[in-house]
């Protein structure tokens, strides 16, 4: 974090007077030193600390990724044996799912930006956020472990019996890391829905709040109510494992298939756990960057909400095939398609947003639209497997893999770049490389695309998912998807190197470069540690009218005079 | 709807018309591979829907964003502020009933298939599956097991009755469309039908079997070939299979094949001396075992169809000269014709196992009757290093009878060259 300590010292007297501020600190320099950062309460830090964390889990796993797909790109072994395979795409799994995407938008993103969103000074308790912190690195520590312990090859599902009988060494430590990392994420969220609910400014009702602030309560909820069922029943597996005490295992009097329906109670809320927030994302993404007012504000908010009820009633549909009985199969699937309906009010009302809008195709305004792109792919071939007969030929097969990757990657992880993107001036007050931007997310999406829309066929054609090898019919799949995740990497290594590059040389950003009317936008880039000296008042957040581009800031200003909520003269009046 | 008929008719058409090869295997296509039962028709079907909706939806998101982002885009950084709707309700209600009322048609085809797929015909073939880290076994209704391939009756329906030995497992035959979990500590079921046949005599021609939930190491090679058989072939091939009992030596054969066997019989009879519906194999009605019973003549009878008025004991029965020659003839004819003699206080309650037990298998029941004390009570042989010992033996005939089987196919090969 040292390079982040000197990124910007810079005079920044000539910010803005957009703000209720004038000439600013930045939290960034407004003390110095690691201790400064390991142990703030301020939450812009642990933000930057959570980012940090989640990216370079983002490289590890990823490197994973190409290790299982490099020995997939032809049949027969390639560069690793059978169980060296198993571990690393149980790991690849593992971090991706409980290292990087859950933590990802929340607790990096949600942390630096809700307080800011709000006008307020932190969240509601700024040690308890700390602490998640902590133990997200607890939790991250004990990930490690396991491997030093000679890892773990359970998959990231951790399916009985074979989770308690087999025979590597890590799989105490990362079931004991995963529910330190549990703890994490419930921390975060309850953090959350206290912070939305008591500090909203003045003049934000709740449905005045950016739409990010709905999809990341909405997930707060999930992390509270779920995660402690993930907890107990990873602990129940460590407890069978360690002191052979039947609970999943038949040998031992206990039932394998209690354990899918304790661990899908939690991993499928979990889904929306990691796409919640990245529609948040989108939503104000595609808003900001098309200058319009957001179409359907209620029906995106409602369905943030509908989809974080409708989450805790389809974990069955991950177990169609599992001997589950007919009658709760049927019923999962109704209910399962009923999750389809707010998902597709939300596209369309996306696409709503960019009719008669000013669209800047900027990198965080292509990772939105690229988000639109794959998240309807992956809704859209959901539903094969919401479907029951389909299913049953589907289930378990790279269909399913290409499913989820379009979800959890192409919607929730590129959501995230996305509004890394999209926030990065504003948490380093630096400007990216514009052209290299959107280089890498064409790389990304290309890349994407390749990887992962070709284990749809495979998928359909009956591969096996979790298989080291595979018979020859199957080969030209598996060597495109392997090309495709090459070219995915250069994309993101292209990514990295021009967000670092920007730290250093990077232009430096104005308050307010896409011209974003919510709170964040109205301080400094970087924001002082305090964000505002007085609560701001709030108007429409997603009123563009009174945005107007200023050469002298470089940047956008929102024109005061126009807007009778925030006017000066404070003459408050309905919208 | 055009989608669902269109993969409706043919496959109807597929039934109707007279089993030719081309007609039960529908080709693969872009997604599907083959379809090679009477399930992948309407599963196909289903999934042609669900494209035909799909395409349609991807298309309309995928224009209405581009024509939109090429139309608004802004030029310069200046904002034109063009003052679009905030909401329109007509248009977020039509957009909502429109998805929900083909999500409703999609739920209903997926369901109306699923109560298909889940309800096996009451006249199937049953075939036991066992599978274990890292194998599946199958176990016919005449003993006969095979764990290099499933080999299923054209055009029956068949159902496998599945159990796990250790972890999860999943079988998946992807041209028959059909997949379930195999669960230790239950039983599930999955049942197909296929009129695809395969060529008996041409070991390439099968489709595979997958194991697809993941249980270890080698879960990716846990894989067979499935092939289907004409009544002939397939009867033939039972037959072959049964012979099992073959790579076992004569000496290892009453306890290695013996308990296999006795476990079909154990429902009836006991070890024990106490009678269930059939008389007990241990001692009894103040009696010694079984065997002591036949051998020494003493076993009380009472009719049947063979039974001679008057003559109560078997003594009269067994012997040169006599309806059966020796005691190891009688045993064989109970088996196979359990009504000809009756024992005293029991019914003809029990089957025929004629063309089920061949007379190794029948040996090998006599050996565990004439061996009585050296098994438990629940049919298990009691010296576990002897079973050992037959197991590496076993090992041994089964690579040589596998060379001997290559070296025979080398030869086919050359000659039909």
């Amino acid at each position: 974090m040292t390079t982040i300590d000197t990124a910007n010292k810079s005079d920044i007297a000539d910010m803005p007077a957009a703000g209720a501020q004038g000439p600013v600190d930045n939290y960034l320099t407004w003390t110095k030193g690691a201790i400064s950062w390991i142990f703030t309460l301020d939450h812009k830090r642990i933000g930057v600390m959570y980012l940090a964390g989640v990216l370079i889990s983002f490289l590890i796993g990823g490197l994973f990724a190409l290790i299982v797909r490099t020995e997939l790109i032809a049949p027969g072994a390639t560069i690793i044996e059978p169980s060296t395979y198993n571990l690393f795409f149980t790991l690849h799994g593992a971090v991706m799912v409980f290292l990087v995407i859950i933590p990802s938008i929340p607790a990096s993103l949600g942390n630096f930006v809700l307080p800011i969103m709000l006008g307020a000074k932190d969240v509601a308790f700024p040690r308890l956020n700390l602490f998640s912190f902590h133990l997200w690195i607890i939790g991250a520590i004990f990930v490690v472990l396991s491997l030093l312990l000679g890892g773990f090859d359970t998959g990231w599902t951790f399916y009985t019996p074979y989770s308690t009988t087999t025979e590597t060494g890590g799989v105490v430590p990362v079931l004991f890391g995963v529910f330190i990392l549990g703890f994490s994420s419930i921390f975060t969220g309850l953090n959350f829905v206290v912070t939305v609910h008591k500090m909203r400014p003045p003049g934000m009702t709740w449905f005045r709040m950016p739409l990010f602030l709905w999809a990341i309560y909405s997930t707060a909820l999930i992390q509270i109510l779920a995660t402690p069922v993930l907890a107990i029943t990873l602990m129940l597996v460590g407890i069978e494992r360690a002191f052979q005490i039947g609970i999943f295992d038949p040998a031992m009097g206990g039932d394998p298939v209690l354990f899918q329906h304790f661990f899908w109670f939690y991993s499928h809320p979990a889904v929306y756990i990691m796409i919640l927030p990245a529609m948040g994302i989108i939503s104000d993404l595609i808003a900001v960057h098309s200058h319009r007012h957001i179409f359907g504000y209620r029906f995106i908010a409602y369905s943030s909400v509908a989809i974080a009820i409708f989450s805790f009633l389809v974990w069955g549909h991950h177990m169609f095939t599992s001997g589950q009985s007919a009658l709760l199969n049927t019923i999962f699937s109704a209910i399962t398609f009923s999750v389809a309906v707010p998902s597709a009010i939300k596209i369309f009302n996306w696409l709503a947003t960019l009719y008669k809008g000013s669209i800047a195709l900027n990198t965080p305004m292509l990772y939105a639209l690229g988000f639109i792109f794959l998240f309807t792919i992956g809704g859209l071939t959901g539903l094969y497997l919401g479907t029951l007969n389909t299913d049953v030929h589907l289930h378990d097969t790279y269909f399913v893999v290409a499913h989820f990757h379009y979800v959890m990657m192409g919607s929730a992880l590129i959501g995230f770049i996305g509004g890394l993107h999209h926030w990065w001036p504003k948490m380093f007050g630096r400007m990216y490389n514009e052209k290299l931007g959107i280089i890498a997310f064409t790389l990304v999406f290309i890349g994407f695309n390749v990887t992962f829309f070709t284990q749809f066929m495979l998928g359909s054609k009956g591969m096996p998912r979790r298989y080291y090898d595979y018979q020859p019919e199957f080969e030209i799949y598996h060597f495109i998807s392997t090309i495709g995740s090459y070219v995915m990497a250069a994309g993101f290594f292209l990514t990295a190197y021009y967000l670092l590059a920007s730290l250093f040389s990077g232009k430096k950003a104005p308050a307010n470069p896409w011209g974003g009317r919510s709170l964040e936008w109205q301080c400094t880039s970087p924001p002082p540690h305090d964000n505002f000296k007085t609560t701001p008042t709030v108007g429409d957040c997603y009123d563009f009218s009174v945005v107007r581009w200023s050469d002298e800031e470089d940047g956008y200003v929102i024109d005061r005079s126009k807007d009778p909520e925030i006017a000066p003269s404070s003459a408050h009046s309905g919208h | 709807m055009s989608g669902l008929l269109l993969h409706v008719i043919p496959a109807a058409a597929s039934m109707l018309a007279s089993a030719t090869e081309t007609s039960t295997v529908t080709p693969a296509n872009f997604w599907m591979p083959e379809g090679a039962s009477i399930q992948a028709g309407p599963i196909d079907a289903v999934f042609q829907f669900i494209n035909v909706v799909n395409y349609i939806s991807f298309a309309l998101v995928v224009v209405v964003m581009l024509w939109f982002c090429i139309r608004y885009r802004q030029r310069g950084k200046n904002v034109e502020f063009m003052d679009g709707p905030e909401h329109n309700t007509a248009l977020e209600i039509t957009w909502t009933v429109i998805p929900t009322i083909i999500l409703i048609v999609m739920f209903f085809l997926g369901f109306i298939g699923y109560l298909d797929l889940q309800t096996p015909p009451k006249n199937s073939y049953d075939i036991k599956v066992t599978a274990k880290q890292w194998q599946w076994e199958f176990e016919y209704p005449n003993g006969a097991k095979s764990v290099t391939e499933l080999v299923v009756p054209a055009g029956k329906p068949v159902r496998l009755i599945m159990r796990s030995e250790d972890v999860l497992h999943s079988l998946f035959i992807p041209d028959f469309r059909v997949k379930q979990d195999v669960v230790p500590g239950r039983y599930t079921y999955l049942w197909f039908q296929s009129d695809a046949v395969n060529d008996p005599d041409d070991p390439t021609d099968f489709r595979w079997l997958f194991c697809t939930e993941y249980c270890g190491d080698e879960h990716w090679n846990m894989n067979v070939h499935v092939r289907v058989f004409e009544d002939e072939a397939f009867n033939t091939w039972t037959k072959e299979q049964a012979r099992w009992l073959d790579v076992i030596d004569d000496e290892d054969l009453y306890f290695m094949a013996g308990p296999k066997i006795y476990a079909r019989c154990a429902s009836c009879h006991t070890l024990d001396g106490l009678d269930k519906s059939g008389p007990s194999w241990g001692p009894r009605d103040g009696m010694g075992d079984l065997w002591q019973r036949v051998s020494e003549g003493t076993g009380k009878i009472a009719g049947g169809r063979k039974a001679d008025p008057g003559i109560t004991t078997l003594e009269d029965y067994i012997g040169d000269g006599k309806l059966y020659g020796t005691p190891e003839d009688y045993i064989r004819s109970s088996i196979y014709d359990p009504g000809a003699l009756l024992v005293s206080g029991f019914n003809n309650g029990m089957a025929t196992f004629q063309g089920q037990l061949n007379d190794r298998a029948i040996d090998a029941l006599i050996g565990m009757m004439q061996n009585l004390d050296e098994f438990n009570a629940d049919g298990t042989f009691k010296d576990e290093e002897r079973i050992k010992e037959a197991e590496e033996r076993i090992k041994k005939n089964k690579e040589a009878a596998a060379e001997a089987a290559a070296a025979a196919g080398v030869t086919n090969v050359a000659s039909s060259g």
